[in-house]
């Protein structure tokens, strides 16, 4: 394989950073799959577990989600954030999809996201997933509730604003506040 | 960020979760596709998003996913050109140095007469050499001795004893393979069963969790208190609603009366109630084996105390 990639003398792919380990990818090279994988597959996998609840479709959205890099590793483009929040993203959306039984869109995929997180690393990853979880635990009830049944379980704001009795605009504001929280805690 | 428009950053938000309609999503995404602003935004809100999406427990996936995968990805292997310089300089060379315009036998057989009227053996040996079409003959065949009849069977035993060695390893790996699989199958439904107690203790203690005392007829909301308890393996959840707030600097504590006479009380537990009057205690720290006569619970100073301080606020038996 690293022969025919000429890459007889390059560092192990584990310890490669995702932009070289993409462009590995894109060369065929199964090795930098194996190690995307290692490195990921755990993000990918929570994720989609916490919205199926099942651990036979979260492995499937795994597989989905891994397979569609290693056919077009082209659809990240480093550029447009971290590869590991892009993957937990796609991985919640491909849940979502699953959850609903429809058909994946392609325009989900194709999106930017303004964050530097270092996912690739394992200990700046848990530190990142503490910080996340301690903010939100420290969210209004209400927030917190809403916002994890917009991303984790799917329901539309109608749908969530039928189910607590809250006004459609109040949802949408507790969406976003959280959010906003979020995103200031991680920027102080 | 777009009152004109009415598409709000409350709107970006739902769009990026595909939250929307049919109909609004693609209102938004046309006004994404035209606002620079609007996709700074959203790029911003992918990104709170995916700082959120790390809030989910931390699972490992089973252990036959990245076998799966790298299965799926070896059947979808990509055709990557390879580049092969030596071979392209080889071909350009031959219709100047030898005049063959392929490989076959008989031209070979051709440039090795012409040759042979002059050229040294040397270039004989170089125009049969790797890459150059040729092959040698029967005739050509070097005499072997007796080490070169029984090299080639040391050989093959060195690769047949491999082949065992490699036979023993796969099915080591196999049974290493299995024995995950089973663990991590079994982590899956340890995992499980935490998360339903996790959910258990959360509604237990949530402070948003409403609790209600029923009681018979209209009566006023008395200081109440549920103690559940296993002596033989020391664990117990306490339950408390309707309790007084307390002055500063003072905390409730939960006593373990033994029945066995003359034994001291057992402090089970500090805590203060919220401000409906509600507390909890879970799994404190007891022996095990301490048969209980009765539970109280008195206003101790903060830090709590190792012998209850009178009077016993709830008691039962």
């Amino acid at each position: 394989m690293y022969r025919e990639t000429g890459l007889v003398n390059s560092p192990s792919p584990s310890t490669q950073d995702d932009a070289a380990l993409l462009t590995l990818v894109q060369r065929g090279d199964e090795h930098a799959m194996a190690s995307l994988f290692d490195r990921y597959s755990k993000v990918v996998y929570s994720v989609a577990l916490r919205v199926l609840r099942d651990p036979a479709s979260a492995e499937d959205v795994l597989q989905e989600v891994f397979m569609q890099i290693w056919r077009n590793p082209d659809g990240f483009v480093a550029t447009r954030g971290s590869l590991g929040g892009w993957l937990a993203v796609v991985a919640r959306n491909r849940s979502i999809d699953a959850l609903r039984r429809k058909r994946p869109t392609e325009q989900v995929d194709d999106m930017a996201l303004a964050s530097s997180y270092n996912l690739a690393d394992e200990a700046e990853r848990n530190s990142l997933m503490e910080k996340a979880r301690s903010v939100i635990v420290l969210l209004p009830v209400e927030q917190r509730k809403t916002l994890e049944m917009a991303f984790f379980d799917g329901l539309t704001h109608s749908e969530i604003a039928e189910m607590t009795g809250d006004p459609l605009g109040t949802v949408k504001t507790r969406i976003r506040s959280a959010l906003i929280s979020l995103r200031k805690a991680f920027t102080a | 960020m777009s009152e004109e428009r009415r598409i709000t950053s409350e709107d970006l938000a739902l769009f990026a979760m595909q939250l929307l309609s049919k109909e609004e999503t693609a209102e938004v995404a046309a006004y994404v596709a035209q606002s620079a602003e609007a996709r700074r935004e959203l790029a911003e809100i992918q990104g709170d998003l995916a700082a959120y999406a790390l809030t989910a427990d931390v699972h490992s996936p089973p252990a036959q996913a990245r076998e799966r995968l790298m299965r799926q990805v070896a059947r979808e292997k990509k055709a990557i050109p390879i580049d092969r310089p030596v071979v392209a300089e080889a071909g350009a060379a031959e219709p100047a140095t030898t005049g063959r315009t392929g490989s076959s036998f008989t031209n070979a057989g051709a440039n090795a007469t012409a040759v042979g009227d002059g050229a040294s053996d040397e270039s004989q040996r170089n125009e049969r050499g790797l890459g150059s079409g040729d092959y040698l003959t029967e005739d050509d065949q070097p005499k072997r001795g007796v080490a070169g009849k029984v090299l080639p069977w040391i050989g093959w035993a060195v690769a047949a004893g491999l082949a065992v060695a490699a036979g023993n390893l796969y099915h080591g790996r196999e049974t290493l393979r299995g024995a995950l699989t089973t663990q991590a199958s079994q982590i899956d439904h340890l995992t499980a069963d935490a998360a339903a107690a996790r959910q258990v203790l959360d509604t237990m203690t949530d402070s948003s969790a409403m609790r209600v005392t029923l009681t018979k007829g209209q009566t006023a909301p008395v200081p109440t208190g549920r103690v559940a308890y296993v002596a033989n393996k020391g664990t117990l959840i306490f339950l408390a609603s309707n309790l007084e707030p307390l002055q500063p600097a003072k905390t409730y504590e939960l006593w373990l009366i033994p029945a066995t006479a003359g034994q001291n009380p057992i402090p089970a537990g500090t805590f203060h109630p919220d401000e409906r009057g509600n507390a909890s205690v879970i799994m404190p720290p007891l022996p095990k084996g301490v048969e209980a006569k009765a539970f109280g619970v008195t206003v101790e100073d903060e830090g709590g105390a190792t012998t209850p301080t009178m009077p016993i606020i709830l008691v039962g038996e």
